[in-house]
């Protein structure tokens, strides 16, 4: 494989900001060394050992729960009612049930990830050795910070990833266990065991994404180059290979049989959804198809002759929707083998002669090597007899079957975002493709077929959708910076302290799948407007896609407009959904680099920091999966909040503030031992917005910190009002409750703010030097003694 | 008939427990027997003529409103007040029988809803129904709630506008 990433170089500051820490003495270049005498008191932790810090949170951010379903069908003695206040057969309750649920989705969502960690280390060690190290270059030196954090130790090897990944599947036993019927019975230890389950998820996709980084020579942090992004940018007249899925293993398989038979040029490989981005991270010549709401128009589309799915958000009919128009689906993980005969010992040529002869549907292979060889033969072979197929029906024969139509409206009724379906179908009846075409853009209709599976008259909706789609849209041309892995040091040396202390208003990510309620575009536009406003934007997987498929009016996307820098007004996308690992990453290092707080077995006083100082905010907009549940959720239990889109609701729980509880508010200031009065910041954990207008101002609000200098009160405030004004119309009426002394108040809105603060008999208030959720030192030390 | 009582998305049926379907009669008489009202005004509404309607109800029975969403700016706009509440917010509010509700009298008895986005309304719906025995949910859309109390039919325009009026008029 040929070595993409550019050679390192060290930035100007690099050295000087090292010595500066040399200097100051206690310097973070100490923790980096596995020493034990710095431990912290969490080390490896059970499944109840941060519990208290869970009580804390859950305390503040109280537990919502909305019931997706009255009822429990989990045994024998169900289903059970447990609507008014009744209790099912094992004595569970509608709260606890639901937190039952969620700490399921997130035991899932995290075994998906931890899966899929465990088979790319395997597979890597298999290829690279156990010894292969894990250097991520002169720039990272804390390339763990969750391992470090959680496990107390630094990986240096790809054998060490090991011990980390025993230590997860063991609690992740324990967790699925507690969802047993007569386990956990009460709601808030079911919401900590899931907090437990999303550090898991964290944890683990740390492992998987420094694996693959290290053993794939993936991006190290430093700015990768921008990738060719769309259905348009595939090139039909060659054959084509598209990858769906997650793992990087089976396209990276495809790359490398290309490069060692010269065939480059002759082939294109495209994904959808996160192993897209991950192949490109691999070889950037790879193209991104899109999010995961291009799968079911791209596959029907016929544009791929060979489908290899590998985990993860796969549509579970892609073997007899691949088959529609005679593509061949291989299937390359244990989590996905779709019936098929499981040929991984058999002779390739075998296997090739068998597919092109079309005497088996598809083939399970779990050699990701074999994978590529097999899949890039069959391509070749098949992709000109494919070319005389019709795969979908054309406008005119559209028009006629549009006729068909007998204006039920179900179609409609049973869409998740009730898109206009049937109109877009009783106006092609007059030849006007218009709605069709609204409905396909920016995946106003995501393609979840659900309108189709209803249509009483049996219309290919679907089908009709991508033609209207793929005679209009032409130059569905974007692109999208490749993953780029972790932020570096020398980055979180520079922003730590404007970020601490408030000068940058907020990192913001946008992460996570693509149940938008409105298209892509709004997370497009979110992510422009806090660039704009010198936020620091985060970004992966489906969301860094969506993002890429916006232009301003100038015909440029974010990426060509922004850098990739972590610094005020850079755009950078981690890469893929394990990538996530890299954004509680970063946080991690601004407690440690910047405020030189020890990672090892240190949990707490790492997420109270974040929670306390870190202006960070996740935005999950289009949120979806068991995943995005235990991403979610463990990017809460760090202290960083997170804003879902209205389809997150139906996760059934989020963790909401109560701003008219002051008491709720109050605040260590661990410096001068005193209990002060704080403010409602961050005022939610977990929050399902709307609509975009009204996501936009909670996340500039939720970018607060109680650690604001007046100076950053000023600048985050800013921005919560102007937001507030534009979207709403006035000032925000909550704005007092943020002003600790005059100086907090913005310049521009200074006459206005006054006037509000009078209205409600404001007083000035102290700022706090260490605001904290933790114990007094004293405490401590006397619970300490306590417990000798 | 069982076409207008099917949830408007069908399968937000959580189980058992389903709406009463009313007409703007049996809403009226659930409105005045109500002690402490309130309206929940989501954004569907912005730019819908059903905004006037929904005021003239509001001035009726003198029923503060809450607006979600970004429903606030609309309404102001068009000279209607209201107080800006995230959905999750004012229904994590109404949860809580000791909350004083937005006119600082005590928590509310009827809540009406109107122009929240359907799936997420109906999950606040569900919070209420399970964790606010202390009120009562009535739902003016034009989309059948399963999760309300009570709750409009699924209508069309025409037919929901004609109830809103009911409503709205003076007798
Ligand atoms: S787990 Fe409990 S509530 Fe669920 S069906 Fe069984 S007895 Fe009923
Ligand atoms: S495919 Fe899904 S999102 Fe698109 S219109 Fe049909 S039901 Fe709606
Ligand atoms: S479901 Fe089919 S028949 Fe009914 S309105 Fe939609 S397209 Fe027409």
């Amino acid at each position: 494989m040929e070595n993409k990433s550019k050679a390192k170089e060290l930035k100007d500051d690099f050295w000087k900001s090292k010595k500066l820490l040399v200097t100051t003495g206690k310097i973070a270049d100490d923790i980096q060394e596995d020493s034990s005498e710095s431990k912290g008191p969490t080390l490896k932790p059970s499944v109840t050992d941060l519990r208290e810090w869970d009580m804390k949170l859950l305390e503040r951010y109280t537990p919502f729960y909305a019931p997706f379903c009255d009822m429990c069908c989990l045994c024998t003695y169900g289903k059970c009612d447990l609507t008014g206040g009744k209790k099912g057969a094992c004595g569970i309750d509608i709260e606890a049930q639901q937190a039952r649920f969620v700490l399921l989705a997130c035991c899932i969502g995290s075994a998906a990830h931890s899966g899929h960690a465990r088979h790319l280390l395997e597979y890597l060690i298999e290829k690279k050795g156990e010894n292969f190290p894990i250097d991520m270059g002169t720039n990272i030196d804390i390339e763990a910070p969750i391992m470090r954090v959680v496990m107390g130790k630094k990986p240096k090897t790809l054998g060490d990833l090991k011990d980390a990944l025993d230590y997860l599947e063991e609690q992740m036993m324990h967790l699925l266990s507690a969802c047993h019927t007569g386990q956990e019975g009460k709601s808030i230890d079911f919401e900590s065991k899931a907090l437990h389950a999303g550090l898991m998820d964290n944890l683990g996709k740390e492992i998987g994404d420094l694996a693959q980084i290290a053993a794939l020579n993936m991006p190290k942090g430093e700015d990768a180059p921008l990738v060719e992004l769309g259905m348009g940018t595939i090139d039909k007249e060659k054959p084509v290979v598209l990858c769906i899925g997650h793992n990087v293993a089976p396209g990276a398989g495809i790359v490398d049989y290309l490069e060692d038979q010269e065939l480059e040029d002759d082939v294109e490989v495209c994904g959808i959804c996160c192993a897209a981005l991950d192949i490109t991270r691999y070889n950037p010549g790879a193209k991104v198809v899109g999010p995961i709401s291009k799968q079911l128009k791209f596959v029907r589309s016929g544009v791929a002759d060979v489908v290899v799915v590998d985990e993860q958000c796969v549509r579970t009919d892609v073997l007899e929707e691949a088959r529609k128009n005679q593509a061949c689906v291989i299937a390359t993980t244990d989590k996905i083998c779709l019936g098929l005969p499981d040929l991984t010992d058999e002779d390739a040529d075998k296997i090739v002669k068998q597919l092109v002869n079309d005497e088996i549907e598809g083939a399970l292979i779990l050699d990701p090597d074999k994978v590529g060889e097999v899949a890039t033969r069959v391509a070749l072979k098949i992709s000109k007899d494919r070319e005389a197929l019709k795969k979908l029906p054309d406008l005119q024969e559209i028009q006629e079957m549009a006729k068909e139509c007998n204006e039920c409206g179900w179609c409609v009724r049973v869409c998740p975002n009730n898109q206009p379906m049937m109109e877009a179908v009783t106006s092609a009846v007059e030849g006007d493709f218009s709605k069709f075409q609204e409905l396909y853009e920016n995946d106003v209709c995501y393609t979840c077929g659900r309108c189709e599976q209803e249509c009483e008259v049996n219309l290919p909706l679907i089908s009709m959708l991508t033609k209207v789609g793929e005679h209009y849209t032409k130059d569905e041309k974007f692109n999208v910076r490749a993953g780029r892995g972790p932020v570096q040091d020398v980055e979180i040396r520079k922003v730590g302290a404007p970020i601490v202390l408030g000068d940058i208003p907020g990192v913001i990510a946008f992460v996570g799948c693509t149940n938008y309620p409105e298209g892509g575009e709004d997370v497009a536009k979110m992510a422009e407007e806090f660039l704009e406003r010198n936020y620091i934007v985060v970004t992966s997987g489906c969301g860094a896609m969506s993002i890429g498929e916006y232009r301003d009016q100038e015909g440029n996307t974010l990426y060509e407009r922004y850098s990739g820098d972590f610094d005020a007004k850079g755009l950078v996308n981690v890469g893929s959904c394990v990538s996530n690992a890299h954004i509680p990453g970063a946080c991690i290092k601004i407690a440690n680099i910047f405020a030189k707080k020890p990672l090892e077995g240190n949990f707490e006083e790492i997420a109270d920091y974040i929670l306390n100082r870190v202006g960070a905010c996740g935005v999950a907009w289009g949120a979806y999966s068991q995943k995005a549940a235990a991403i979610a959720t463990g990017i809460n239990r760090w202290g960083i909040p997170v804003v879902v889109g209205p389809h997150g609701t139906k996760y059934r729980r989020l963790f909401l503030g109560r701003t008219d509880q002051p008491e709720k508010w109050k605040i260590n200031d661990l410096r001068v031992g005193e209990v002060i009065d704080g403010e409602p910041a961050p005022e939610h954990l977990l929050y399902a917005a709307e609509n975009r207008e009204e996501a936009t101002v909670v996340i500039a609000k939720l970018c607060i910190r109680p650690n604001d200098t007046s100076k950053g009160r000023q600048i985050k405030l800013n921005h919560y009002l102007d937001l507030h004004k534009k979207y709403f119309g006035t000032l925000p009426d909550d704005v007092v409750k943020f002003v600790r002394t005059e100086k907090d108040i913005p310049i521009t809105y200074k006459k206005e703010v006054l006037k509000l603060l009078e209205e409600v008999g404001w007083e000035p208030r102290a700022l706090p030097q260490e605001p904290s959720l933790m114990k007094f030192r004293e405490e401590k030390a006397s619970d300490k003694g306590d417990s000798k | 008939m069982n076409e207008r009582v099917t949830p408007w998305q069908p399968t937000v049926i959580a189980g058992p427990k389903q709406a009463l379907l009313v007409t703007p009669e049996t809403a009226e008489m659930m409105i005045v027997k109500a002690k402490r009202p309130l309206m929940v005004v989501g954004p569907l509404i912005n730019d819908n003529p059903a905004q006037v309607l929904v005021s003239k109800i509001a001035e009726k029975w003198n029923i503060p409103i809450v607006s979600t969403g970004d429903a606030f700016k609309s309404l102001t706009e068009a000279g209607v007040p209201s107080k800006s509440y995230g959905l999750v917010e004012i229904v994590n509010l109404l949860k809580d029988p000791e909350w004083k509700g937005v006119s600082g009298e005590g928590n509310h008895d009827l809540v009406l809803f109107i122009g929240v986005i359907y799936y997420m309304g109906s999950q606040g719906l569900s919070t209420l129904k399970h964790f606010a025995p202390h009120l009562k949910t009535l739902t003016l859309c034009k989309f059948f709630h399963s999760n309300a109390d009570a709750s409009f039919p699924n209508m069309k325009d025409e037919e929901w506008l004609k109830y809103l009026e009911k409503l709205a008029k003076i007798d």
